[in-house]
């Protein structure tokens, strides 16, 4: 047992343990392997070791972002949950996560990020809700510039935003991707056999995006509704575990995406109606400086003020 | 290849038999090529030799710009062209050939989870140990690709092409990595499919599919071709029922082709279910 390891990642939301992909593989690995994290979850990227989430602190080793990355560092303190698979288990591991990313990846990419329905009215509007104040008005748009440029250079094409065309081909790579799992996946609870692996982790953290947010346009999770096993086997983790998480998060989403922003959660409000009050007053005293009404005088002992001179203590004075 | 094209293909190319006038472009074999494009061509051939189909391979410089994709090698059928093996494979099953049909469902899933393993390890790790590695990229990889181009062109055009290639790298993640943890990726994609084959003599037993032809065409490619140094095959070298496997695949499709060329075409589609 090494120092204790401090995993940051995305925050929980849409009925989620944590709303990123990458974020829920690492969590739901550590989960499987039960190691013992201190598990940061928060919704500022800048704030995490690397400045990208999800990241694991190591105390000899420093840090690291990619949940590959992660999973070797969490087996090299022991915490291994692909201890048991044979060689041949560990070749279809390295498969199967090589499938999920060239073909699942970039449709859940597009899904969240680039269909400008889902995106605005679920995406952008989770992150700019969570993202704290200052960066939540241009975060998520740089997010989603990222994500473009990174679906763009993944399919090698630079037509992506012709649509229609380009998410056909996306959701039908997806399509298959998923009618192979679902034929891999078979009736077993997990990919081999009954204790779950890192292919798990990696399956979960593709698969509950699209299974637990409610998107307004995307056919994908029509198809996905009709795999019964991929829906047991994610319900399945997030029972197992992500117990804290499971039974608030699924009603939750539903009556966010439906309802309007008045059933927004408490300490958010407070604050809101703080900065408004703050920025109305700022804009009031600005403009009666401005036009004259409130002018601002040194008073020092003999000084006529009205010259603007800047330094010293400012004081205040209203003149009719 | 779009979606209606693609219908369209699959309409028309059932209704054709499979010309003998069948082409393959891809760029110049001596001069030009370089390994991950001579590594994907070399796989359709496979392919296409594995199903019995004739093709004739034809060196073009401009390979890269007439392919609808952008990407080598493609073939040019009646009137039709197909770019990459994934759509080549599905237009010759329109067409009525194809390897894989023998399999049920769990061994097709994991045939295409193993090809996407090739994808995205040999070929990125290919790609990255071309272009982002500087020795092999100003000594082999610039002057070979721009081998058929004038003065400022060839410069032009290959490190565009290099920028292209290292964006692509920083977008997968793979730009952190250097040059031995590529190695070591290699290393672990060649474990994993070494393991897979076992004592088998093709991944799914008796019979090839696509997943060997994919498999066959990068790994003889990387182990033919003279790199700036011979780590990459080392790698590869490693696993001897690799090489076998290998091996066995030139002797079966290309020494028995060029042999008795007709007759052994005919034989091997004989074999196929």
């Amino acid at each position: 047992m090494a120092a204790p390891c401090e995993l940051f990642c995305w925050k929980a939301g849409l009925g989620l343990p944590s709303v990123d992909t990458d974020s829920l593989i690492v969590l739901a690995y550590a989960r499987f392997a039960g190691a013992p994290l201190k598990i940061h979850k928060i919704s500022n990227p800048w704030r995490s070791p690397t400045g990208s989430l999800p990241a694991l602190r190591t105390g000899e080793e420093g840090s690291c972002s990619q949940p590959s990355q992660i999973i070797i560092q969490l087996r090299k303190q022991k915490y291994n949950a692909d201890y048991d698979l044979s060689a041949k288990e560990g070749a279809d591991t390295l498969a199967f996560i090589s499938l999920l990313e060239e073909r699942l990846l970039p449709a859940l990419i597009y899904a969240l990020w680039i269909d400008s329905k889902n995106y605005v009215d679920v995406t952008r509007r989770w992150h700019a809700e969570n993202i704290s104040f200052p960066l939540n008005f241009f975060l998520p748009s740089r997010m989603q510039n990222k994500q473009l440029e990174r679906l763009r250079l993944i399919r090698g094409n630079a037509s992506l935003e012709s649509g229609e065309e380009a998410e056909k081909e996306l959701y039908r790579d997806a399509l298959e991707c998923l009618n192979l799992l679902s034929q891999r996946l078979g009736s077993n609870k997990f990919f081999f056999g009954d204790s779950p692996s890192s292919l798990d982790a990696y399956v979960f953290g593709h698969l509950a995006p699209l299974i637990k947010i409610q998107l307004p346009n995307c056919r994908l999770q029509h198809h996905l509704k009709h795999l019964d096993n991929l829906n047991t086997f994610c319900s399945t983790i997030l029972s197992l575990y992500f117990p804290s998480e499971g039974p608030e998060g699924v009603g939750r989403p539903v009556s966010q995406a439906q309802q309007g922003s008045d059933s927004d959660n408490e300490p958010y409000k407070r604050r809101k109606q703080l900065l408004s009050v703050l920025v109305a007053v700022a804009a009031m005293l600005s403009y009666a400086l401005f036009t004259g009404i409130v002018a601002i005088e040194h008073v020092r002992e003999e000084e006529p003020g009205g010259h603007a001179s800047l330094q010293g203590p400012v004081h205040e004075e209203e003149e009719e | 290849m779009s979606l209606a094209a693609e219908a369209f293909v699959s309409q028309i190319a059932a209704a054709e038999p499979w010309p003998e006038s069948a082409t393959l472009y891809q760029p110049l074999k001596e001069d030009q090529i370089l390994l991950s494009d001579s590594a994907s061509s070399l796989a359709v051939q496979t392919f296409l030799r594995m199903c019995g189909l004739p093709i004739q391979v034809t060196c073009r410089p401009n390979a890269e710009y007439m392919s609808p994709s952008g990407k080598v090698p493609f073939i040019h059928v009646g009137n039709q062209v197909v770019s990459e093996l994934g759509p080549i494979v599905q237009f010759a099953k329109a067409k009525g050939n194809s390897l894989s049909d023998g399999l049920d469902d769990v061994q097709r899933a994991e045939m295409k989870a193993y090809m996407e393993l090739v994808n995205n390890m040999l070929l990125t790790a290919e790609l990255y140990i071309q272009w982002c590695d500087d020795s092999t990229a100003s000594e082999i990889s610039r002057p070979r690709y721009s081998s058929p181009y004038a003065w400022p062109l060839n410069h032009v055009l290959s490190y565009q092409k290099q920028w292209e290639v290292r964006k692509k790298m920083n977008a997968i993640g793979w730009a952190g990595k250097n040059l031995e943890q590529v190695y070591e990726d290699v290393s672990q994609c060649c474990q994993a499919l070494s393991q897979r084959l076992g004592t088998q003599p093709y991944f799914f037993n008796k019979q090839p599919t696509e997943l060997d032809a994919l498999v066959f065409g990068h790994l003889f490619t990387i182990l033919t071709t003279q790199l700036a140094s011979d780590d990459l095959a080392e790698k590869v070298k490693a696993f001897s029922n690799l090489l076998s496997f290998c091996h066995r695949i030139e002797q079966t499709y290309f020494k028995e082709h060029d042999r008795e060329s007709s007759g052994s075409s005919r034989h091997s589609k004989g074999s196929l279910p």
